[in-house]
């Protein structure tokens, strides 16, 4: 992938609401990154706080019921808010691909693995690969992911879990896509299992040099993988920066009760601290600040006033009215 | 005086004090509740349910108005006769045969001197609905001169009649069939399992015309063979899953251990929890039920009285098959007599599908 | 795949055996001497009855009779015929088991042909009147009487339309000078329909095996066409014509209001069925790839949703074996039905069990060609 500099992905301002029955889901609010070529970001937050949203409208596929308010997503410089629904097809899976949550029934039973794999590269790849190229191509993916290339003509149920996972990455990387967004690829798989695919993941990212958004709400697993992270609340990015940074000194306070709440097995002995509350309903979500119900750290302007999402240091950006007081070390209560 | 079988308090169903059979009624009367409510929920088991209630109005009406208001001479569905008079006009060419009749015959059967536009009073069967006048007939009389309303009413008897059969007989040996294959398992699972098999594989109709062929069906022994062969096929598998589920339930084992021995276990603990689905199904043979016997008297072959099949089997034989809507009261309301009768049932199945399958309904 | 069928096929035969054993025992169980009722027809003369007392094995145990008729029946050896003797059963029934056969089969493939097709589109269509209407429809469909409606369908096309005639295989007015019978009309008009079906089917398997999917389009389509035009061109300019043109003006009416039922409850089968599929992980998926819509609907949905339907299959069979009887009695066609009511009519014993036996055999064949077909779908099955 040649990278001049210039960003792949561009999300600016994106808002969007669902519409229902009983009134407006507000899923995305103001939600605002950068993606570099060869870049990896993790999309870290609960269930419920629109990182889902977020990466299905980057594919154009979010509900039928999703309006979008305000925002562009420019990848490489297009908005990809204004396409025809058939525009938006040409670049799915060529220059977007996607590795969805419980990937394994992201395989039709009837058809073989290889023919679908194929399937996508014969719709995407000009001119058509030959038979010989196209069976080459898909050994190359299958090894690259650890499978037997001999799998290539069985059926899925052929597959146990963790190779059906593994397969899907292949079919992902098939038409050489600039971004793979991953969307919990391993919740579903045991710990061991989880592991290798995760390694396989990175390792893969290094060799073909594409970004990869990786979505989960297992704060230890994004922070292997990635190199920037951005946490996100109620459907509000909260806060953005190098994975380094923001695991190990926290400035949103939601960001940092997360971090206090893992236990770490190496680290020192330190309480822990939970947090209180709940996640807030979207159909109404709170004044201000949509953390301001649970936040340890709240003030009066939290309640009223929606804080911007702010450079606090280079790369690193926050939307908090009290980030300075997040304490430094964690575990430390308020 | 306190209703018996209230709870003593709000929430507490029964206290120690309470006779056995007190505490079940008041857990059968709280469960019909409950499925009451999910029933009614669906639109479609109310409508069954609706129209069942008009068809059995319809069975009590006939007894209680041959006793009351018509004669048995006239109204009998199958020994009454009447014609009435109609006014019938005179003409060269009939295009109504209803109003209409042609000079040739008038005057071979009538007046050998009457003429064309001249109007005839004479009798005719079958008749058109009356309303008025001393004998009424609302839906008209067939081509034997018998009312049609009367034979519609005392039809809906022989056909809740056989529905009733039917089901109850497949209820009792699906259920003994399921439960026995379920709990016993070895040779007698396979030997159950294997005839239904050969059950399902031949259709019901083609077997019953044969069997019509041999004996003389009336409509107990109809109801019986249906039941039984209906009994002996699918549900009786479907059943068997069902009892299969139960019987690996703790609860089982717990009164095994208890010293419950095979009769127990199958009476008390596995045909309650697989009766549910049982009645289900009895809705299903009810509707197959009436279509067979009406299809069979259609086609002649059954040796009842009157029924619904009757009724179009004899408009067929004596003609008037073609007439669609010329003679509509002929074929009319027995065809869709039988055809809401038996979409009753099967709605009403449906509905209890939702009641009774759990993973169906809409939470 | 093969051990399969040949299990399936071995089970059947016993099944069937099973089913002509109970045939025989109804036959026993009826009111009178069986024995005596077979052979006391006061037209065959005393030698003739005793030898047919013995080839029925009418001197034997029961058990002996029964076995007798069971091994007789795959003899072929079905018994004479009461109201037409000396016709043996068999002959008689040879001679209407094709037109029933062509009734049965132009009836399921009309119904789930259409049935699919449009229950695929429907899928699409969602909405609050879609929804009850269709439910309605289905209900009426399931549940309507189906003599009734088979009367009104004749009416209503044949005498207020004068679309179809009313019943009957052929007019005999127009075949008065008919260089054959209407049976061997039919019979080469079925024997071409065969021909060409297996031509068909060849050309699908050779299309299948070209390298690009391009080449299958192209070897498939001519192939098709070239033997649909030639088949039609055949009879076009057939000598025969006009008396295949009155078969067929016969035919089509009973086979219509056959498939009439059957197709709505395959149509909404066929739409849940697609609906429960597209809810699928798997259809996501292809969206995310980029596929087209109709791609999406007919290549992963459609192929999908093919499994419950063909299941369904075993249960129309029935359907359309019943159906079957009543629309040849309704309609006054001459197949196998006709021939059963009228036997049994007739009470003339012979006729009217061996049809039933055949019937069952048909039953059978149809239950392992579903079976069979499932297996073939499901690769899950297939490859275990």
């Amino acid at each position: 992938m040649t990278s001049n500099g210039k960003p792949l992905l561009e999300v600016e301002g994106l808002v969007m609401h669902y519409q229902t029955k009983r009134g407006q889901v507000s899923a995305i609010e103001g939600v605002t990154f950068t993606l570099h070529h060869g870049e990896s970001l993790g999309l870290v937050g609960e269930s419920g706080c629109g990182k889902t949203s977020v990466a299905m409208s980057l594919m154009g596929l979010a509900a039928d019921n999703a309006r979008y308010l305000s925002g562009q997503i420019r990848l490489e410089g297009e908005n990809l808010l204004a396409l025809s629904e058939d525009e938006m097809r040409r670049r799915r899976w060529k220059s977007i691909s996607m590795v969805f949550q419980g990937a394994m029934n992201s395989w039709n039973p009837v058809y073989r693995v290889g023919d679908q794999i194929r399937e996508a590269m014969d719709l995407h790849i000009h001119p058509k690969l030959s038979e010989a190229a196209a069976k080459g191509r898909m050994a190359r993916l299958f090894e690259m992911v650890g499978l037997n290339p001999a799998m290539l003509v069985r059926f899925p149920h052929e597959f146990s879990g963790g190779m059906r996972q593994r397969a899907v990455i292949a079919m992902a990387l098939s038409c050489d896509p600039k971004l793979i967004i991953a969307d919990e690829p391993t919740t579903a798989l045991d710990v061991i299992v989880q592991d290798q695919i995760l390694k396989e993941l990175k390792k893969i990212q290094d060799q073909l040099g594409m970004a990869l958004i990786y979505i989960s709400h297992d704060i230890a697993v994004i922070a292997e993988v990635t190199d920037t992270i951005g946490v996100m609340y109620a459907g509000k990015l909260v806060e953005y920066g190098s994975t380094l940074e923001v695991f190990h000194r926290p400035r949103h306070p939601y960001a940092y009760l997360l971090l206090s709440s893992t236990p770490s097995i190496t680290g020192p002995r330190r309480k822990l601290a939970p947090l209180e509350g709940e996640p807030p309903n979207l159909l109404d979500p709170p004044s201000g600040c949509r953390f301001h119900p649970r936040c340890p750290f709240v003030t009066d302007q939290c309640r009223t006033e929606d804080p911007p999402f702010i450079d606090i240091a280079p790369g690193h950006k926050v939307a908090c009215w009290n980030w300075q007081q997040v304490p430094v070390t964690i575990g430390a209560s308020a | 005086m306190t209703d018996t079988l209230a709870p003593p308090s709000p929430g507490v169903e029964a206290t120690l004090h309470d006779p056995l059979w007190r505490v079940r009624l008041r857990l059968m009367r709280r469960s019909l509740k409950l499925n009451w409510k999910l029933f009614s929920a669906n639109r479609i088991g109310l409508i069954g349910l609706t129209i069942i209630a008009i068809f059995a109005v319809m069975a009590i009406a006939h007894p209680i108005l041959m006793a009351t208001q018509w004669s048995a001479q006239i109204y009998h569905p199958v020994t009454g006769y009447d014609a009435p008079v109609v006014e019938k006009l005179v003409v060269d060419e009939v295009t109504d045969p209803l109003t209409q009749i042609d000079v040739a015959t008038a005057r071979i059967q009538l007046n050998p001197f009457i003429d064309v536009g001249e109007t005839l009073s004479i009798r005719s069967q079958p008749a058109p609905p009356t309303f008025s006048g001393l004998t009424p007939h609302y839906l008209g009389t067939d081509p034997l001169g018998r009312d049609i309303l009367s034979q519609l009413l005392y039809s809906t008897r022989a056909a809740f009649f056989l529905g009733v059969i039917a089901a109850v007989v497949t209820v009792f040996i699906a259920t003994a069939v399921g439960s026995a294959s379920a709990y016993f398992g070895g040779w007698i699972d396979t030997l159950l399992m294997r005839f239904a098999d050969l059950i399902l594989l031949v259709p019901l109709l083609p077997v019953l015309i044969v069997v019509s062929a041999l004996f003389d069906i009336s409509l107990p022994l109809l109801g019986l063979v249906i039941g039984i062969l209906s009994g002996f096929g699918g549900t009786a598998i479907i059943l068997k899953s069902q009892a299969l589920q139960v019987k690996v339930k703790p609860f089982i084992d717990a009164a095994r251990i208890a010293g419950g021995g095979h009769t127990h276990l199958i009476f008390r603990h596995i045909i309650p929890n697989v009766l549910p689905l049982s009645f289900l199904y009895m809705m299903f043979t009810v509707t197959e039920a009436i279509s067979l016997e009406a299809t069979l008297s259609f086609l002649g072959l059954l040796s009842i009285p009157m029924s619904w099949g009757i009724m179009i089997n004899v408009a067929s034989s004596q003609g008037y098959l073609l007439s669609g809507t010329d003679y509509w009261w002929l074929l009319m309301p027995a065809g869709l007599a039988v055809s809401m009768l038996a979409a009753s049932f099967f709605l009403v199945g449906r509905a209890l599908d939702e009641v009774v399958n759990p993973r169906l309904r809409h939470r | 795949m093969l051990k399969f069928i040949g299990k399936r096929l071995v089970q059947g035969v016993l099944l069937l055996m099973v089913f002509l054993a109970l045939v025989y025992l109804l036959l026993e169980a009826q009111p009178g001497d069986i024995t005596q009722q077979l052979i006391s027809d006061p037209d065959i003369p005393p030698e003739a009855q005793r030898m047919l007392a013995a080839q029925l094995g009418l001197d034997q145990p029961l058990a002996g009779r029964v076995f007798t008729y069971v091994i007789n029946f795959f003899q072929g050896d079905l018994g004479v015929s009461f109201t037409q003797y000396p016709t043996p059963v068999s002959q008689l029934i040879l001679e209407r088991l094709p037109r029933t056969v062509v009734l049965f089969l132009s009836a399921t493939l009309l119904a789930y042909y259409l049935g699919f097709g449009l229950g695929k589109i429907m899928a699409w269509r969602r909405g609050k009147f879609t929804e009850t209407a269709l439910t309605l429809g289905g209900v009426a469909g399931y549940t309507v009487f189906y003599p009734w409606f088979a009367i009104m369908m004749l009416w209503f096309f044949g005498f207020i339309l004068d679309w179809f005639p009313l019943g009957k295989f052929t007019d005999v007015a127009e075949w008065s000078g008919a260089p054959m019978s209407p049976n061997q009309v039919f019979m080469r008009f079925m024997i071409s329909i065969f021909a060409v079906s297996a031509l068909v089917l060849a050309v699908f398997v050779i299309a299948r095996t070209m390298k690009t999917e391009r080449l299958q389009r192209i070897v498939w389509r001519t192939g098709f066409g070239v033997l649909l035009v030639s088949f039609v061109a055949y009879w076009w300019f057939s000598p025969l014509r006009p008396w295949v043109g009155d078969l067929l003006h016969h035919t089509a009416l009973p086979v219509i209001t056959l498939a009439c039922v059957a197709f709505a409850s395959v149509m909404l089968l066929t739409r849940s069925a697609m609906l429960e599929t597209l809810r699928e992980d798997y259809i996501l998926t292809a969206r995310a790839k980029g596929l087209s819509d109709r791609a999406i609907r007919d290549k992963h949905a459609a192929r999908n949703a093919l499994l419950p339907v063909v299941t369904a299959l075993v249960l129309a069979l029935a359907f359309v074996i019943s159906g079957g009887i009543i629309t040849e009695g309704v309609f006054s066609w001459p197949g196998l039905g006709q021939m059963l009511l009228n036997a049994t009519l007739l009470e003339d014993i012979p006729l009217a069990t061996g049809t039933l036996g055949i019937i069952g055999i048909l039953a059978l064949v149809g239950h392992i060609i579903a079976d069979v077909a499932y297996m073939y779908l499901d690769p899950r099955i297939r490859y275990s």
